[in-house]
């Protein structure tokens, strides 16, 4: 089967991989992951590498923004990877062309643990730097309350006021 | 049929054509042969060389075997102009480069070459050179002596180091091809080669012109490089492959289905197909158009594709639509066999007609029909698990009124004839349909697991010495991808942790583990093609380690989630700290400002500034 004939093909698979039925509208989850296997398969034939899916990038970045989590994501792509598997392993009857489809795959699917990986740490790199301005400002704060308090105590005496309920 | 043309061309700055052809296609003999030497003798050596060679092989060719055959014709050649060389002066020094190609049968050639003549391979899109020039600088690189840079600039690159005639005898290279279906073999002189590039070349040699176009196309595009030399091209194709089962399915059966689409309706017609209770209220028409018309053209896309997906599809519509009216099965059933009978109908006319193409549809057809009993078959083991949960739910209910008092005593229900033995069965009665039932991966038959092995054998071989991380990876894969079922996730669990060690939870210590997975699985894709098994049983072991590689790959990103979890959750932790100190900090302004203002409401106004006393922080 020609690049056009299998990309043609597992097009007509996206509504039983990614259960399009049972989100209306809507982006079905895992959709990023089944497209980039079609530009993966797209660019692909024999030299498969590990190219630079911007387009994939951009998409988990946009689920990322959304509020998806990233175990989420991964998990989109585990069950779209599975699917996928199953489905070419009944839609197509030459070995060759399943052996494509799974090479494919498996490249989504690990750009798609990369990519979530790469969000994750550089997260966390956020996530440290935003500690350490809490930790800042939580010192500001401690000096003010020091303050403060001092400053309570002598109006206190000043005005005899201790706070209690007479 | 195997195709065969040469050309010929004096080039643009030459007036004499010093090249010769051999195109003998009843002896399978094709040569170029580019000859040298001052005045005119070129022409003269390669054509005395062309005649020898032609004579040769007109008179061996029947009592030699093909390899000494073309071998001993080029020697003859080699003499012949050897010895006309020695016959008159103006001739001397002259010789020829030769490059032939004796084709055994459609599916062996003996290709032999002497000098810088070439001969290339095209197959399958790539092309590929079979020949090495015979010259001096190619030889010293050979030995070591010149470096492959040294020799593009060596100033004696295109001096021969051998040629038929300076000896009376020389040294002929040989190569066995084996030639497949649709390969393109292109003998030439360096006229063409030194002025058109390769991608060019390569470009015209996998066009769809027939062999004549091709070589009148490669000659044009010497003469558009400058023609600076006679251009002699000979493209030799073998016969193209033909066409498998599969896409006799997918063009000539999908066309002649689609073109017995009326023989198809008036079966299903004739079937009884508008009297069947789906289509009651129906025009029969509209009946046979929605029903048959809508199944025939579904096959016709599934031929077309070799998918099951539009059939599945129709019988899913078909069938769920009727179940959802509350529609019986009896009446589907006639239906489905209705249409299996007009398929019949279908595949029997077209196997009178043609034989083979007939009985490859009637398997192609017959596999189409079963994809739609197994999407019934589908929708009626759905329909069970619900009966079977609603059943289920049911027996919990009068469990719970018999244990509140409410329900019948066992009294009543003796009186009624009731058997309060095990009414139901608690557990769902389909218990292939849980939807917690693991999925199926094909890929631990022994065959398989032989295959897995050999594969990752071959990519840790193809692996760098140097690239711990990526071996790594593959002995992993080695452990993960021969156990393709749920236990498989708790080894690639338990390898990923090995995998990941401990590394700093950043890009720089992230990176370097996903860059050896990417890279063991290009290894291991590659490795997959170099087994010597059927490709079917090399999907299923790529699967195997496909979904090996991509849990392993799935388990590290876990890891990493779990790694930077705590940093998220201290973040969390610390911005609740600050909120807490704010909400601290405003209290406390709160109860100063309160102060300030009692104090501010206590001082004497009479007396001096310094004395009223004040606030500060």
């Amino acid at each position: 089967m020609s690049e056009t004939d299998i990309i043609e093909s597992v097009r007509v698979l996206r509504d039983e991989v990614l259960a399009t039925a049972e989100h209306g509208d809507r982006d079905p989850p895992g959709a990023e992951v089944f497209d980039a296997l079609l530009r993966a398969l797209m660019i692909g034939g024999e030299s498969l590498s590990s190219g630079l899916d911007l387009g994939l990038h951009d998409a988990v970045a946009r689920r990322l923004a959304w509020g998806d989590s990233e175990d989420a994501i991964l998990t989109d792509a585990d069950l779209v990877f599975e699917r996928i598997l199953t489905a070419a392993e009944r839609a197509f009857r030459d070995p060759a062309d399943r052996l494509v489809i799974i090479e494919a795959s498996t490249q989504v699917a690990v750009t798609v643990a990369r990519v979530v990986s790469l969000a994750a740490v550089q997260r966390a790199a956020r996530d440290r730097a935003a500690r350490v301005r809490e930790e800042m400002a939580q010192r500001q704060l401690r000096g003010v309350l020091q303050k403060q308090r001092a400053s309570i105590v002598r109006l206190e005496q000043q005005t005899g006021d201790d706070g209690e309920p007479r | 049929m195997l195709r065969v043309a040469g050309t010929s061309n004096v080039g643009k700055v030459r007036t004499t054509n010093e090249d010769a052809l051999v195109l003998e296609p009843q002896r399978g003999l094709y040569a170029v042969l580019d000859g040298m030497g001052g005045a005119n003798a070129g022409d003269v050596a390669s054509a005395t060389a062309r005649a020898a060679i032609i004579e040769f092989v007109a008179a061996h060719g029947d009592d030699m075997p093909p390899k000494q055959l073309v071998e001993q014709a080029i020697q003859h050649g080699c003499a012949a102009v050897h010895r006309a060389a020695q016959e008159r002066t103006e001739h001397n020094g002259m010789g020829t480069t030769c490059v032939a190609c004796l084709l055994v049968d459609a599916q062996h050639a003996i290709v032999a070459h002497v000098g810088d003549s070439r001969a290339y391979l095209h197959r399958n899109g790539r092309l590929q050179i079979l020949t090495r020039d015979h010259t001096i600088v190619e030889e010293l690189v050979d030995r070591g002596m010149l470096s492959p840079d040294e020799a593009e600039r060596h100033p004696y690159k295109n001096v021969l180091s051998r040629n038929l005639g300076a000896r009376v005898d020389t040294r002929v290279d040989l190569l066995e091809l084996e030639l497949k279906a649709g390969d393109r073999v292109m003998l030439c002189s360096d006229g063409l080669y030194g002025y058109a590039s390769a991608e060019a070349i390569q470009y015209q040699l996998g066009s769809d012109d027939d062999p004549e176009h091709v070589a009148n196309d490669l000659v044009e595009l010497a003469l558009r490089g400058g023609g600076g030399d006679n251009v002699s091209v000979i493209v030799i194709e073998a016969p193209p492959a033909a066409p498998s089962s599969t896409q006799l399915v997918r063009t000539s059966g999908a066309i002649g289905w689609w073109q017995h689409r009326q023989k198809f309706m008036q079966a299903a017609r004739d079937g009884g197909l508008a009297r069947n209770p789906i289509v009651r209220g129906l025009d029969p028409d509209e009946a046979l158009e929605l029903i048959a018309l809508n199944l025939c053209e579904a096959i016709f896309h599934d031929l077309e594709k070799s998918t099951g997906v539009n059939v599945w599809t129709f019988a899913q519509n078909l069938a769920g639509g009727w179940f959802e009216r509350g529609g019986g099965w009896t009446a589907l059933r006639e239906m489905v066999d209705i249409l299996a009978n007009a398929s019949r109908v279908v595949v029997d006319a077209i196997r009178a007609a043609d034989g083979e193409l007939g009985f490859l549809l009637d398997v192609a057809v017959g596999r189409a029909l079963v994809v739609a009993e197994l999407a019934l078959g589908g929708l009626l083991a759905e329909r069970l698990r619900t009966m079977d949960a609603d059943l289920i739910a049911l027996q919990t209910a009068m469990q719970e009124a018999d244990s509140r008092g409410e329900g019948p005593t066992a009294e009543d229900e003796r009186d009624a004839g009731i058997d309060t033995g095990s009414r139901f069965i608690e557990q769902p009665t389909v218990p292939f349909l849980r939807a917690d039932r693991p999925a199926t991966v094909p890929g631990t038959s022994p065959e398989v697991l032989d295959a897995i092995t050999k594969t990752l054998t071959i990519a840790r071989a193809r692996t760098a010495p140097r690239a711990e991380l990526v071996r790594e990876v593959l002995t992993a894969l080695d452990a993960i991808a021969p156990d393709g079922g749920p236990e498989g996730l708790s080894t690639a669990t338990t390898a990923a942790r090995e995998l990941y060690g401990v590394r700093p939870v950043d890009e720089a210590g992230i990176m370097p583990l996903f860059d050896a997975l990417d890279q063991a699985r290009i290894i291991t894709t590659s490795s997959v093609h170099q087994i010597g098994v059927p490709d079917a049983l090399r999907a299923k072991t790529l699967r195997a380690i496909s979904v090996g590689h991509q849990r392993l790959v799935t388990a590290i990103t876990t890891i990493v989630l779990e790694s930077v979890a705590p940093i998220s959750e201290r973040l969390r932790e610390v911005a609740a700290d600050t909120s807490t100190l704010r909400d601290e900090v405003a209290a406390a302004e709160r109860r100063r400002a309160e102060l300030e203002r009692k104090h501010a409401e206590s001082i004497d106004h009479s007396l001096p500034w310094e004395r009223r006393g004040t606030t500060e922080w």
